[in-house]
C-alpha cells in the first residue's frame, strides 16, 4: 500500500467532491460567483495533486517535465479563481493588482509552454529517486531555468495581493473572513512558494507537494463558504419569523395589505384585504379591478388622492366606499404610500385599508344631527335678534304713527292748533332718532369683541379649513382641489374669522353644486400675491353660478338663494373681511359656476422687510 | 263735549315709554276722548278717581308692575276698569293670560288707529253696562239686607219654587207663619211675584254657587 498514492488521490478525489457540491449550489444559484470560483479553484487544486503524483511516480526525465510542465495549467487556474474570489465573494483586493497577477501568470503559463521542457528546468539530467513517507518518489536534477522567477514574481505580487486584502478586511471589521480566509491563502500561498523555490533552485530535495497546500486552503475556503450558507439559513428562519408576527400583528388589526406594482399593474393582496374588496383567494388582481370595485362616486377623488401621493413623493389618506357584488356597500379607511427607482419614478405602492362602516354610519349620525342642532340654534338665535329688534323698534315706530296720526286729526279740525302740531312734528324727529339709536346700538352689539389680529399663515389656515370640511365633502361626493402658492407672506388678522368666511365660501360652493353629477362636483380653493402687499384666496365652483338678477343684492342680509338658507352668511363674511381692511367680491366663471374672491392685506412688518 | 252731571269717562293711558304715551294721549284726545296718562301701574293705582268711569289702555311690559299685575290688582278693586293691552311684539303665552282675565283687547303698538279706537270705545261701553250692573246690584243687595235672618231663609225656598206649606214642614214652623214671612219679604222688597223676586236674588248674587264679577265663557 502506498501512502503516497493514497493521501494525493484522496486530496483529489476531496478537492473534486468540494468543487462537485459548490458548483451545483451556483447552478442552483447562478449570482452566487463565490461558489462557481471556489469551485474552480478546488478543481485547480485537485490538478495540481494530480500532476504532482505523475511528477512522483515519473519513470523518465520526460515524464517528469511534462508533469511539470503540465502543473502550470491549474496553478493558474487557481490563482485566477482566487483573484475573482477574493475581489466577488470577499468585495477587497486592489483590481489593478488583480490584473498584472493575472497577467504575469498567463505570461508564465505562454512562457512555460515554449520552453522545453518547462518553465522550471532548461533540462532534466536525471531523475533522483528519494524516499518520502516509506518509499521511493522521482525528483529531478538538471538546469534551473531563469525565466522561473517571473513565475516566482507572480506568486509574490499574488502573495502581496492577498496580503493587502486581509488588511482591507480587517480594517472593515470583518475580522473573520480576513484571518480564515485572506490568511490562511497568504499563508499556504506563501508555504507552496518557498517550497516551490526551493526544489527547483535545487536547494531542497523534496518533491513537490503544494497541493497539501492548496488543499488547506480550499478547506479554509469551504469552511467559510458553508458557514455563510449556515448564517444565510438562520437570516430566513428570523425572516421568517418576522414576517409570522407580522402577519399576526396584521390579522388582529383587521388591516388589508397589497401592493401595487406599477410597472405591470399587478396588485398583491393579503387575504383579509381581498375579503374588504370582495374578491376570491385565486383572482387575479390589478389596479383595474380595485378600481371596478369602488363606489363610482368615489373613484375620481380617490384616482386623485393616489396620483398626488404619487406625483408629491408622499402618502395618501382616504376614504371611500366599495360596491360588493352582493349590492352591499362598505366603507374603507386606506393609506399608501410609493416606493421610488433612482429617477424618483414610482415603481410600487404600499398600502393598508380597514373597514370603518360601523364607524362610519355612527359619524353620519352624529353629522346630521349636529346640522340639525347647528340650523335651530342659528334660527333661535337669529329668532331672539330679531324678537329684541322689533321690540326695541315698536316703541318709536309706534310713537311716530301714533303722533302722525294724532297730527293730521289736528290739521283737519276747524282752528288746527299750529303750536301742537309742530310739537308733534319735533317728537316724530326725536323717535326717528330713537330708532336710528336702537340700530346703531344692535349693530354695535353684533360687531363687539376686538379683532384678535396676528400673522396668520394662508397655506395652513387654507389647509386647516379644507381638513375640516373633507369629511362631509366625502360625503357629499364633493372634490375639493387646493392650490397655494409658495412661500405667500402672511396676512393680518384672526385666523378663526377669516377660517369662518372661507368655511362659509366653502359650504355655499358645496350647496351650489346640487343637481351636478360626480366629476363635476368640484369646489377649489386658490390662494396667490395679488398686487403689492395683498393676498387672494379665491374659492370657486362648478356649480350653476349666480343668476345675473340676483348678482346686486347677494351681500345683503337676509337675502338666500337656498330653500332653507337665513341669507346672513354673505352678510357676515363681509363685515368680517372689511373688518380686517380686505374686499370680498362674486363673480361667474366663463366656463360656469361662482367664484368669490377675497382679499387681505399681508400682515405690516411684512410689508416693510 | 259732552254735557253730562256724572264724571265724564276717561281714558287711562298707563306706558312707562313716556314718548308714546304722549303720542298715543295726542291722538286720543284728538278723536274726542278724554285723556289720563300715567307713567307706571302703581302711579295710576295710587291716583286714579275711583268713581271716574272710563278704561284703561296700557303697555303689557313695563318695569315695576307689569301690564298683567295690573290687570290682576284692578279686578280685585271696587271699580274695576276694562283694560286694552297694547304691546311691542306679539307674545302668545302673555295674550293668552290677558284675555282669560278678561281684557277688552290685544294690540300691538302700531296697530291701525281705527282698530285701537273701536277697541277704546268697546271698552267705554262695556265700563257704562258693567258700572250700572254693579250700582244696581249694590241697590238690590241694600233692599235684601234689611231682610231678618229668618226672612231670608223663607226667601232661599220661595225662590226655589217651593209652596208655603213645603216652606212650613221643612223649616218646622206653621204654614200661616210662612204667609207672614213672605208678605213681610214683598213689602220689603216691592215685589209681588216670585218670578221678580228670584230675578232680584240673581243680580245680586244670592243663593247661587258663582259670584263672578265677569261674564262666564271669557
Amino acid at each position: 500500500m502506498s501512502w503516497v498514492t493514497v493521501l494525493w488521490s484522496m486530496t483529489v478525489a476531496a478537492c473534486l467532491t468540494l468543487a462537485l457540491v459548490h458548483l451545483l449550489v451556483w447552478f442552483q444559484e447562478k449570482k452566487a460567483w463565490g461558489y462557481l470560483l471556489f469551485a474552480l479553484s478546488a478543481i485547480g487544486t485537485s490538478g495540481i495533486a494530480a500532476c504532482e503524483l505523475w511528477m512522483m511516480r515519473s519513470q523518465t526525465t520526460a515524464q517528469f517535465g511534462a508533469a511539470l510542465r503540465w502543473v502550470h495549467v491549474p496553478i493558474l487556474l487557481v490563482m485566477l479563481a482566487l483573484v475573482g474570489f477574493v475581489r466577488v465573494y470577499l468585495r477587497a483586493g486592489r483590481l489593478w493588482l488583480g490584473w498584472i497577477v493575472c497577467m504575469t501568470r498567463v505570461l508564465t503559463l505562454a512562457l512555460n509552454f515554449y520552453f522545453t521542457p518547462n518553465l522550471n528546468f532548461r533540462e532534466i539530467t536525471a531523475l533522483r529517486p528519494i524516499r518520502f513517507l516509506g518509499e521511493w518518489v522521482s525528483t529531478a536534477q538538471g538546469v534551473p531555468n531563469s525565466w522561473m522567477l517571473l513565475a516566482q514574481a507572480s506568486l509574490a505580487l499574488f502573495i502581496v495581493f492577498l496580503l493587502d486584502s486581509m488588511n482591507t478586511l480587517w480594517r472593515r471589521g470583518e475580522r473573520r473572513h480576513s484571518l480564515i480566509l485572506c490568511g490562511s491563502m497568504s499563508l499556504f500561498v506563501i508555504l507552496g512558494t518557498v517550497q516551490g523555490a526551493m526544489i527547483m533552485w535545487g536547494v531542497a530535495p523534496m518533491p513537490l507537494t503544494v497541493s497539501i497546500f492548496y488543499t488547506g486552503l480550499v478547506g479554509a475556503m469551504g469552511y467559510e463558504l458553508s458557514r455563510d450558507v449556515l448564517h444565510a439559513a438562520q437570516l430566513a428562519r428570523d425572516l421568517g419569523e418576522s414576517e409570522k408576527r407580522m402577519k399576526l400583528a396584521v390579522q388582529s388589526a383587521d388591516l388589508g395589505l397589497w401592493i401595487w406594482n406599477i410597472a405591470d399593474g399587478e396588485v398583491w393582496a393579503t387575504e383579509k384585504c381581498r375579503q374588504l374588496f370582495g374578491f376570491a383567494a385565486d383572482e387575479s388582481l390589478n389596479y383595474e379591478t380595485f378600481n371596478a370595485r369602488l363606489h363610482p362616486e368615489d373613484r375620481a377623488s380617490t384616482g386623485l388622492a393616489v396620483q398626488q401621493a404619487l406625483s408629491d413623493h408622499g402618502m395618501y389618506e382616504t376614504q371611500y366606499r366599495v360596491a360588493l357584488p352582493g349590492g352591499t356597500e362598505r366603507w374603507l379607511s386606506a393609506m399608501g404610500q410609493g416606493e421610488y427607482d433612482a429617477k424618483g419614478n414610482p415603481t410600487r405602492m404600499l398600502g393598508v385599508c380597514v373597514d370603518i362602516s360601523a364607524r362610519r354610519r355612527s359619524e353620519l349620525e352624529a353629522e346630521e344631527l349636529r346640522q340639525t342642532l347647528a340650523h335651530a340654534s342659528r334660527v333661535t338665535m337669529l329668532g331672539q335678534l330679531a324678537s329684541a329688534l322689533a321690540h326695541e323698534l315698536s316703541q318709536p315706530l309706534g310713537a311716530i304713527l301714533r303722533n302722525a296720526e294724532a297730527a293730521e286729526l289736528f290739521l283737519q279740525s276747524s282752528s288746527p292748533d299750529i303750536e301742537e302740531v309742530l310739537a308733534i312734528l319735533a317728537d316724530i324727529r326725536k323717535d326717528d332718532q330713537r330708532a336710528g339709536g336702537v340700530i346703531e346700538r344692535m349693530r354695535a352689539l353684533l360687531k363687539r369683541g376686538d379683532l384678535d389680529a396676528k400673522p396668520v399663515d394662508v397655506a395652513e389656515m387654507v389647509e386647516e379649513v379644507v381638513r375640516f370640511v373633507r369629511a362631509d365633502a366625502v360625503a357629499r361626493r364633493v372634490i375639493i382641489e387646493t392650490r397655494v402658492a409658495n412661500a405667500l407672506p402672511p396676512v393680518r388678522g384672526d385666523p378663526v374669522q377669516i377660517q369662518q368666511v372661507l368655511l362659509n365660501l366653502i359650504l355655499n360652493g358645496m350647496d351650489a353644486l346640487n343637481g351636478k353629477t360626480d366629476g363635476e362636483r368640484r369646489v377649489a380653493v386658490h390662494a396667490e400675491a395679488s398686487g403689492a402687499g395683498v393676498i387672494e384666496i379665491a374659492v370657486s365652483d362648478s356649480g350653476h353660478g349666480i343668476p345675473l338678477d340676483k348678482a346686486g343684492n347677494l351681500f345683503d342680509p337676509f337675502f338666500t338663494t337656498k330653500p332653507h338658507g337665513l341669507g346672513i352668511g354673505l352678510t357676515i363674511s363681509r363685515t368680517i373681511i372689511e373688518a380686517h381692511g380686505g374686499k370680498i367680491a362674486a363673480e361667474n366663471h366663463p366656463q360656469g359656476g361662482a367664484k368669490f374672491r377675497v382679499t387681505l392685506p399681508v400682515a405690516a412688518n411684512e410689508r416693510k422687510s | 263735549m259732552r254735557i253730562s252731571t256724572a264724571p265724564a269717562a276717561v281714558v287711562h293711558i298707563v306706558d312707562d315709554d313716556v314718548p308714546f304715551l304722549t303720542a298715543a294721549a295726542r291722538l286720543l284726545k284728538a278723536s274726542g276722548f278724554d285723556v289720563r296718562i300715567f307713567a307706571s301701574a302703581a302711579e295710576f293705582l295710587a291716583q286714579r278717581d275711583v268713581n271716574a268711569p272710563g278704561c284703561v289702555v296700557a303697555d303689557l311690559h313695563m318695569p315695576g308692575m307689569d301690564g298683567l299685575e295690573l290687570q290682576t290688582t284692578l279686578a280685585r278693586t271696587r271699580e274695576p276698569l276694562p283694560i286694552l293691552f297694547l304691546t311691542g311684539q306679539g307674545d302668545i303665552p302673555a295674550t293668552v293670560r290677558a284675555m282669560r282675565g278678561g281684557a277688552e283687547d290685544f294690540l300691538e303698538k302700531r296697530a291701525p288707529k281705527e282698530k285701537l279706537i273701536d277697541a277704546v270705545k268697546r271698552a267705554l261701553l262695556r265700563d257704562e253696562r258693567e258700572r250700572s250692573q254693579r250700582a244696581r246690584r249694590r241697590e238690590v243687595r241694600a233692599l235684601l239686607d234689611s231682610l231678618t235672618q229668618r226672612q231670608l231663609e223663607v226667601l232661599s225656598h220661595i225662590v226655589r219654587g217651593r209652596l208655603n206649606k213645603q216652606i212650613a214642614d221643612d223649616l218646622g214652623i206653621h204654614e200661616r207663619t210662612v204667609k207672614a214671612h213672605r208678605g213681610a219679604i214683598t213689602a220689603k222688597l216691592g215685589v209681588p211675584s216670585v218670578a221678580e223676586l228670584t230675578r232680584l236674588t240673581q243680580e245680586a248674587g244670592l243663593f247661587t254657587e258663582s259670584s263672578s264679577t265677569f261674564p262666564k265663557g271669557q
